[in-house]
């Protein structure tokens, strides 16, 4: 394994054009733009998705209905809340990390099928579009979920364009997925192992895996959903001999496995954040690494946990004893991260505490679904506030926190300049301050009996609804926060260098942002890329600064001098 | 090493690299999608637990004679397309050609005869939904893929392909096995259990 251990003879500093704003609007089959055009519109369905949320929260400071016309109103609100989240918002979002990401994480020039890649991005604005659509044909109101018969019988036509969109998103996913597959199986570069890959690379791996598996299933069942819609047919009817539970078995065998494709990014998001601001080797690479992969096989076994009070009584147990032990490669994950920056040279940079913020969330909700596993507690908590707050904390305080570290971490390489620390953690406080607020209460609420999915509840629920509620308004004032800082850093942010961070993974072996190919030249990976420490690592990353110039240090007003002489620890 | 790879050790690393690509796409591409398939098996077998009997009582049960013929004719046609890739591979056009006419005949025959088994089969509510959902989407895949096959004679028959460059010929050819593959596990629940 080669490692740069002198400048490159004839190296001098690199400056690179940035990529035209046009560059983005437009059909581009270069990985990079790709996945900023992916970023970009999951924020914007992010900020529709929220907005809906805000409304919901709004309705729910009084237990009667008085923002929404009627029931259905309200039903649809939370169905499209939901459905932009997901399928707009957190998967098209970790999807365009992994495009921008794994081809220079492997020292690539591209994907393995740049046309592909880009074909999938630009099924997603049409998805959007028939979505929205959906509210001039009556919404569809069944929640994210669709079960019949309210999806097939009782919905407006927008039901119709939302299965027609999922349809399209699904399609979108499946196609992506290959392309990741395909890329880190063939074009990884001499001397790159599977064991010698970043752990975000497996991340998305394993998730492409359950992309390609699960997906095909929830295409399947919007075929039925539609063929009952439009065809008179009746495989979810019970009146000509279907059966609703076909759906929610078909629907869960995709959806549970979905929630580890919305999370497993985010995962591999968090070993690449803590290790990089700690300064410090990863702990147990190999367990997190086939961790992943041990999630994306028993997610598969556990989908009737979302069944319980529906499903055969013989059931439940078998369902309830996987469902306990998907824990255990989440726990393995926790421990290793814990264990990385145990010992380490924090730095409480706005990626790191998103990170931090991360693991002390996602516990927290990865507690209360082990809690939601056991059938007797789930009896009782099912379709109550309980499981929403469960939801949320696994999705919120899960992937959002690491998609917000993501965005910290990464925007110096995507844009070339630093995103303003202070902004960044006034962005941090005001989230977990109000995400914490928002949600910790619905656990409470839950357990007292609220159901979900209501507009108008008792009325001894309305002072904890009041409290989450103003908490929700705080959440979502910081979106903002972050949005300013990601805008104004375009143009007034410090010039980051190839590698601000000093970090060891191929992608800041080269300028900010990145030159059409990637790489000036064949890249050299590090041998271990999360070798903080070394003498070794010390001279790649001198290597680094020689030929593409000193990087910014965040936190500072000028650009400092990379230290010479002594190596200090996590160097 | 095969005669295949042999030849190919004349391409480019970057020409290698993009067959490596399209190779192992197509086989992720099959193990995905053959899951489609087999979500209408497990509805068709969920359906099915919710009858005493099936086919349900007063319905008859499917006609097995013209599908089995079919079915036969369909593995055939595996033998044909593959012959007519190993040929291409030789560069014996006359042998690629005709293998590849009757690969393409045998599964027009199987479509032609399913087609009059989707048509003729009586409404009877979630016994003929099934069936006619389960034949259809796999006939969209065998006509999508046929149409390929087409497109892959015709430029064979202009001389598209050789003993190196012939990715066209094996990637429709294993487009038509991911069909003949999911037919069987279609054929096995519908005709036989």
């Amino acid at each position: 394994m080669a490692t740069i251990t002198r400048p490159l003879p004839g190296s001098l500093p690199v400056t690179v054009p940035h990529p035209r704003l046009n560059e983005y609007l437009r059909w581009s089959v270069d990985h990079k733009i790709i996945g900023v055009q992916y970023m970009v519109t999951a924020l914007f369905f992010f900020l529709f998705g929220g907005t809906l949320a805000m409304l919901i929260r709004w309705e729910l400071l009084t237990p009667t209905l008085d923002l929404m016309a009627d029931g259905s109103a309200y039903n649809s609100l939370f169905t499209m809340h939901a459905t932009f989240m997901i399928f707009l918002w957190i998967i098209p979002v970790l999807a365009g990390f992994g495009n921008f990401l794994v081809p220079l994480m492997l020292g690539a020039k591209d994907m393995a099928f740049p046309w592909l890649n880009a074909f999938a991005f630009w099924l997603i604005p049409p998805a959007g579009v028939l979505l929205i659509l959906g509210y001039f044909a009556g919404q569809a109101e069944a929640g994210w979920t669709s079960y019949p018969p309210l999806s097939t019988l009782f919905s407006g036509d927008g039901q119709t364009l939302w299965a027609l969109a999922i349809h399209l998103l699904g399609l979108s996913s499946i196609l992506g997925a290959i392309n990741f597959i395909v890329t880190v199986k063939n074009m990884r570069p001499e001397g790159m192992g599977y064991f010698q890959m970043p752990l975000f690379v497996w991340a998305i791996v394993a998730t492409s895996i359950i992309i390609v598996m699960a997906t095909p299933f929830l295409t399947g069942g919007l075929t039925l959903l539609l063929l009952d819609r439009v065809a008179g047919t009746q495989f979810f009817n019970p009146a000509g001999g279907g059966d609703v539970l076909l759906w929610q078995n078909v629907f869960w065998f995709y959806s549970h496995p979905a929630v580890y494709i919305m999370v497993l990014p985010a995962f591999g998001i968090i070993s690449e954040v803590l290790s990089v601001h700690s300064r410090k080797p990863i702990f147990g690479y190999r367990a997190i690494a086939l961790s992943s992969m041990a999630i994306a096989l028993v997610g598969f076994t556990v989908w009737a946990h979302h069944m319980f009070t529906s499903l055969t009584p013989e059931l439940r147990i078998p369902f309830m004893i996987t469902s306990m032990i998907i824990a255990v490669p989440t726990g393995i994950k926790v421990f290793s991260w814990l264990g990385t920056i145990w010992g380490g040279k924090i730095r409480f940079t706005s990626a790191m505490l998103f990170a931090l913020g991360f693991l002390s969330m996602f516990v927290i909700g990865g507690i209360s679904g082990v809690m939601l596993a056991a059938v007797p507690f789930d009896i009782h908590t099912h379709d109550t506030y309980f499981v929403v707050s469960h939801l949320h904390f696994v999705l919120y305080g899960g992937s959002v926190f690491g998609i917000y570290a993501g965005f910290y971490h990464w925007y110096p390489k995507i844009t070339g300049r630093l995103m303003n620390e202070r902004a960044g953690k006034i962005h941090f406080f005001l989230t977990y301050v109000g995400f914490f607020f928002t949600f910790f209460p619905q656990h409470i609420v839950g357990m007292l009996g609220m159901p979900r999915r209501v507009a108008v509840y008792a009325p001894e629920f309305q002072s904890w609804n009041v409290i989450i509620s103003i908490a929700a308004f705080v959440l979502g004032i910081s979106t903002f926060v972050f949005l300013v800082n990601a805008v104004m850093s375009l143009s007034r942010g410090r010039i980051s260098g190839a590698n601000p961070w000093r970090a060891l993974t191929l992608e800041w072996a080269t300028t900010s942002p990145p030159p059409a190919h990637n790489f000036i030249g064949d890249p050299v990976p590090f041998k271990n890329p999360y070798g903080y420490g070394t003498q070794a690592s010390h001279a790649y990353l001198e290597a680094i600064d020689q030929r593409y110039g000193v990087s910014a240090m965040p936190n500072t007003d000028v650009t400092t001098p990379a230290p010479t002489s002594k190596l200090t620890s996590g160097d | 090493m095969s005669n295949q790879r042999i030849a190919e050790q004349s391409l480019s690393r970057a020409e290698r690299q993009a067959l490596a690509n399209k190779r192992t796409a197509i086989s992720v591409f099959q193990i995905s999608w053959i899951m489609v398939f087999v979500c209408l098996i497990v509805v068709n077998l969920q359906i099915r637990g919710n009858f005493p009997t099936w086919p349900p009582a007063g319905v008859d049960g499917l006609e097995r004679i013209l599908p089995t013929v079919a079915t036969a004719g369909l593995l055939a046609s595996v033998f044909f397309a593959q012959r007519g890739l190993n040929a291409i591979r030789k560069e014996d056009r006359p042998v690629f050609l005709s293998s590849w006419r009757a690969a393409i005949g045998l599964g027009a025959a199987f479509v032609l005869i399913m087609a009059f088994e989707w048509v003729s089969v009586q409404f009877s509510g979630q016994f003929s939904d099934i069936f006619r959902v389960m034949i259809a989407y796999h006939a969209i895949h065998a006509l999508v893929i046929g149409y390929m096959m087409v497109n892959v004679l015709n430029k064979g028959r202009a001389g598209a392909y050789n003993a190196v460059d012939n990715w066209g010929v094996e990637g429709a050819a294993k487009l038509w096995y991911f069909v003949v593959v999911a037919w069987i596990l279609f054929y096995v629940v519908l005709y036989i259990i």
